[in-house]
């Protein structure tokens, strides 16, 4: 049987990104949150496989309580149980310490795994770095970025456009990829699946001591970088009005930005005087 | 004795042109930078024959060619070179462990990688390998008052920016989003030291095995690479309408786009869908016609560097972000453009 | 008393919110103007479950918790209240009386087509000459061996244009049509059901409201629902429970137009300020917010009294009136915020200020519900 793990973050929703322009930061605690896009291509890559040949889906997420949700949802959609990592210690990490994180916790919530699936990158950090930072730290092989992904015995096949190259590649399991969205869209969650997700699931809960983590190494504590400074680059933005008569408007919209226009689509836009 | 020279080494993502720009970008950077820490430039450069890659320019040194000569030439002071034949394509883990390994030996104070799908994936193993910490797709590189490297970073989709700095581990790493900084104009005058790198006696297969590998410059990403993108929203009013931003598009040398009610309403296919969905642009110059400005659009639209609204309603969440809100009825004013480009295009 | 929600209703609410956002979001305005019903959109609903929000899991239901239901109808109503009203009616008063009354044998023959979406309910009651006043239904049903003949004409049917299952409700001893009420169960392809025009309305344009002519439509006895004489106590609470469907339905619209009207008044600038910074549009926002809150609470607190299995007629009187009261008055309110704007097509609001006002009519108008309420209250008294 397929032993699939999926890596689910819980993202802020961004239509509802409370950010407060006087103090200059995102008040990440007010933020409902909903499961990273990248994410749900990556559940949705292992439930076709799942659906295809078989197999049995762990989702796990790592986060505050309240990231329980997206591990109901993806059991809603068809994972078979679901891991929350959460614990106060955990908060402030980086990518580098995230993947130790998730590694040992899978290592020990799912020993014996065959293949790890992970979202490309998350909209809200967008590094794209704990994927292969998991990998590095499972010491297994692990691709990002894939379109597709086949599951043949113990070797899968993948898919992927990267860069201007469109290429074929195959590892042995237990591997770890990363999934483009694209390909495996979204599926919308079944109510009926919400219901029983809640009634009775399989979630496990589990805290750093529990995954035998140093708490020296995780969280803001174990994290190299450092932020120094977060603002709002459209704030305070002053924009140029235009009213008036359509003719008007363009002539004064060529009279200002003549040579920026035509900067950008290479052409001469001034004309010519008498 | 002298203390060794501190170094910020930029990866030689050479592969092709694309890739190659980015590398030439930060080299320019990484130059400036290292002014200001008094530190020398390194490219690195891992291949097979790059001494006869000759990129779009030939180089003028006899004392340095191909690959390597490129790089002195747009301001390296050294290379690093592995040439050989098992790095004659991309191995992942076989460029990390060389990477670790000479990072290791050198110790570099800074490491610049473009954020090419490859940069990002290798930056992030190689910062794992050696514990350090990584900042991805930056916008910006400074150096502040105690000679940090600071790390200007997007998130959000945009609606962020961050400054990071990687205070005690080193390197300090980042990978630098393609386009956020000018190559310098090449100097074939220029020299510099190659430094040889041996590929280590015990060098394990990857566990990834390429089957195929195919350049595709067929596959076009016209609306996510377009220097100029017309897009349109519900507020064009009608199919008919929304069709002559094309003639508009080809005036300017662009591409369309459409928000989601336009491509449910089928004034549009879903391929010139521009938002979460669909396609993130970044082109010099954004024309948007008729849209409101829905997050999951805009969201896409963050990189424009210039933006040109056009909406009936001046209080739309479109208007608010563009550099110039032109308050008129969209369709109009794009007929008006189009007389006006015709007029002055010869 | 826990006033905060708990996760599983905070989860169904994103679902089904992304889902709205998504699917709805980019034709409501469209489907309104062109009176259109979105089958697009139904079609993806289905398997989801939204046609089977409380059915039984053994005929392909979710058996949701009401408050569950009545946030998913809340959901789509915000976006759309035309099909959260598709949704309302198909849930509450289509599947719930087969469940509640339904023999073993007449469930597994309907309703797996309904909670599939396969077949859409719909409820038949109102006639030219009886509306609120139920007793005076015309609609006859005859025995005839062991078959029912029906004849009459229903009008103002919701999901008539496109029902595939009606229950009518008829009187089958015209000497006695209080107590010889029942509902019969018809399936549409039925020889003598026919669908009539679908209405020209105001609002829930997008839903095919129509009359429905029964022309010696012949059925068999197993397809009424309980025993003749049932019907009067079957359409009650039938009603009792497609109010907090309603309620939720209101609920969406005046929260749609409370949040126009908020992000309106941020971006609006007037005298060289924002609109929400002046008194008057404050204190608009103010009564939107606290009405609205009231409303929430109380359907939620109908929602739980019913599935705590008491009686909540009067709770659910409570919740539909409070409801559709509020889904006016914020509707209007947010249409007068908006200034001139809000009188366009433009906007979305003027659609929720017309789709509104049939939350205080139809299932029992607010007169009715008063009824209901004071009925209620003063046999409390005694």
């Amino acid at each position: 049987m397929l032993k699939m793990v999926v890596c689910i973050k819980q993202v802020p929703m961004v239509s509802e990104l409370p950010w407060d322009p006087a103090t200059g930061t995102l008040q990440r605690d007010l933020a409902e949150g909903m499961m990273n896009p990248a994410c749900r291509s990556a559940l949705d890559a292992a439930l076709r496989i799942k659906e295809t040949g078989g197999g049995e889906i762990t989702a796990i997420t790592m986060g505050p309580p309240m990231a329980e949700e997206v591990l109901r949802e993806a059991i809603a959609l068809g994972a078979d149980r679901g891991v929350l990592l959460t614990d106060l210690k955990m908060a402030g990490a980086d990518t580098s310490v995230t993947s130790h994180t998730l590694a040992r916790a899978i290592e020990k919530a799912c020993p014996g795994f065959d293949l790890v699936l992970c979202g490309f990158s998350t909209s809200d950090s967008e590094t794209a770095q704990v994927g292969p930072q998991l990998a590095e730290e499972l010491d297994i092989p692990g691709v990002a970025y894939i379109d597709e992904i086949g599951v043949f015995g113990q070797t899968v096949r993948m898919q992927r456009f990267t860069d201007h190259f469109l290429e074929t590649l195959e590892m042995d399991l237990p591997g770890l990829v990363t999934v483009n969205t694209g390909r495996y869209a979204p599926r919308n969650v079944p109510l009926g699946g919400l219901q029983a997700a809640f009634d009775g699931a399989d979630i496990v809960s589990l805290d750093a001591a529990a995954i035998g983590l140093d708490p020296e190494r995780i969280g803001a504590k174990g994290s190299a970088t450092k932020i120094l400074n977060v603002y709002s680059p459209t704030a305070g933005k002053k924009n140029i009005v235009l009213t008036g008569a359509p003719k008007r408007i363009v002539e004064q919209l060529f009279e200002r930005f003549d040579d920026k226009i035509g900067g950008a689509i290479g052409k001469d836009l001034k004309t010519e005087r008498k | 004795m002298t203390a060794k020279k501190r170094a910020i080494w930029v990866f030689g993502d050479y592969r092709n042109y694309f890739q190659n720009r980015v590398a030439l970008q930060l080299l320019s950077r990484a130059k400036e930078l290292a002014a200001k820490i008094n530190a020398e430039v390194c490219a690195v450069v891992f291949g097979y024959k790059t001494d006869e890659w000759t990129g779009d320019v030939p180089s003028y040194n006899p004392a340095f060619c191909g690959v390597v000569g490129e790089y002195i030439a747009h301001g390296a002071d050294k290379v690093y070179l592995a040439d050989h034949p098992r790095l004659a394509a991309y191995s992942m883990e076989t460029y990390t462990l060389l990477m670790e390994q000479l990072v290791k030996r050198e110790k570099p104070e800074i490491i610049l990688i473009g954020a090419t799908t490859f940069g990002r994936e290798f930056a992030a193993r190689v910062a794992k390998r050696l514990g350090t910490g990584l900042t991805a797709d930056c916008i910006g590189l400074d150096i502040n008052s105690e000679g940090l490297l600071v790390q200007i970073a997007p998130s959000f989709g945009g609606n962020l920016v961050a400054e990071i700095v990687t205070p005690e581990r080193r390197p300090q790493m980042a990978t630098v989003r393609p386009g956020t900084f000018q190559e310098i104009p090449h100097d074939y005058v220029r020299t510099g030291t190659v430094v040889n790198v041996p590929l280590p006696k015990s060098l394990p297969a990857d566990r990834v095995r390429l089957v195929r590998s195919e350049r595709c410059p067929q596959r076009e990403q016209k609306l996510e690479d377009a220097k100029v993108v017309v897009c349109g929203g519900r507020g064009l009013g009608s199919k008919k309408k929304f069709a002559k931003l094309f003639e508009l598009a080809e005036l300017l040398g662009g591409e369309v786009g459409a928000t989601r009610p336009v491509v449910y309403a089928d004034w549009a296919g879903h391929n010139a869908l521009v938002g979460q969905a669909g396609k993130p642009i970044r082109p010099q110059i954004l024309f948007s016609f008729g849209i409101s400005g829905a997050i999951q659009h805009t969201a896409a639209c963050n990189d424009a560097k210039f933006v040109i609204a056009v909406n009936k309603n001046p209080n739309a969440a479109m208007m608010k972000r563009a550099d110039v809100a032109i308050v008129a009825d969209a369709s109009q004013i794009c007929n008006s453009l189009i007389q006006e480009l015709k007029r002055r295009i010869r | 008393m826990d006033f905060n929600p708990c996760m599983k209703h905070k989860v169904v609410r994103k679902a089904v919110r992304m889902f709205a956002e998504t699917e709805l979001g980019p034709i409501a305005h469209d489907i309104d103007r062109d009176a259109r019903f979105p089958t697009e959109v139904v079609e993806k609903m289905r398997p989801l479950h939204f046609f089977g929000l409380q059915a039984p899991k053994a005929y392909g239901g979710a058996e949701m918790d009401t408050i569950s239901y009545a946030i998913v109808i809340e959901e789509i109503s915000r976006i759309s209240a035309a099909v959260g009203l598709c949704l309302t009616v198909h849930n509450s008063v289509g599947i719930y009386p087969i469940v509640r009354f339904g023999t073993a044998e007449q469930k597994k023959r309907f309703l797996p087509a309904m909670a599939g979406g396969e077949r859409i309910g719909a409820f038949c009651l109102t006639e030219a000459n009886a509306g609120s006043d139920a007793g005076g239904v015309e609609t006859v049903a005859v025995r005839d061996g062991s078959d029912y003949v029906i004849n009459g004409t229903k009008i103002f049917v919701t999901n008539g244009g496109v029902c595939g299952t009606a229950l009518i409700f008829a009187i089958t001893d015209t000497q006695n049509p209080q107590r010889s009420a029942g509902v019969f169960i018809v399936e549409k392809g039925n020889p003598g059901f026919a669908v009539g025009e679908i209405e020209d309305l105001c609002g829930m344009r997008a839903n095919p409201v129509s009359s429905l002519f029964l022309e010696e439509c012949r059925v068999p006895e197993t397809n009424l629902l309980g025993r003749p004489g049932d019907g009067l106590k079957i359409g009650l609470a039938t009603l009792d429970a497609g109010r907090i469907g309603i309620a939720a339905q209101a609920l969406g619209l005046a929260q749609a137009a409370f949040e126009d009207s908020v992000r309106y008044s941020k971006e609006r600038q007037q005298f060289k300020k924002p609109i929400s910074s002046f008194q008057t549009i404050q204190n608009y926002l103010a009564d939107m917010a606290t009405e609205i809150d009231a409303a929430r609470l109380l359907l939620y607190r109908a929602c739980a009294v019913r599935d705590a299995g008491r009686p909540f007629g009067a709770e659910a009187a409570m919740a539909k009136l409070y409801c559709s009261a509020t889904a006016t008055r914020v509707t209007n309110t947010a249409v007068q915020i908006h200034g001139g704007y809000g009188y366009s097509k433009e906007y979305d609001v003027e659609r929720y200020f017309r789709d509104a006002k049939v939350t205080e009519i139809y299932e029992g108008t607010s007169e009715v519900q008063r009824m209901v309420i004071s009925r209620a209250v003063l046999a409390r008294r005694t």
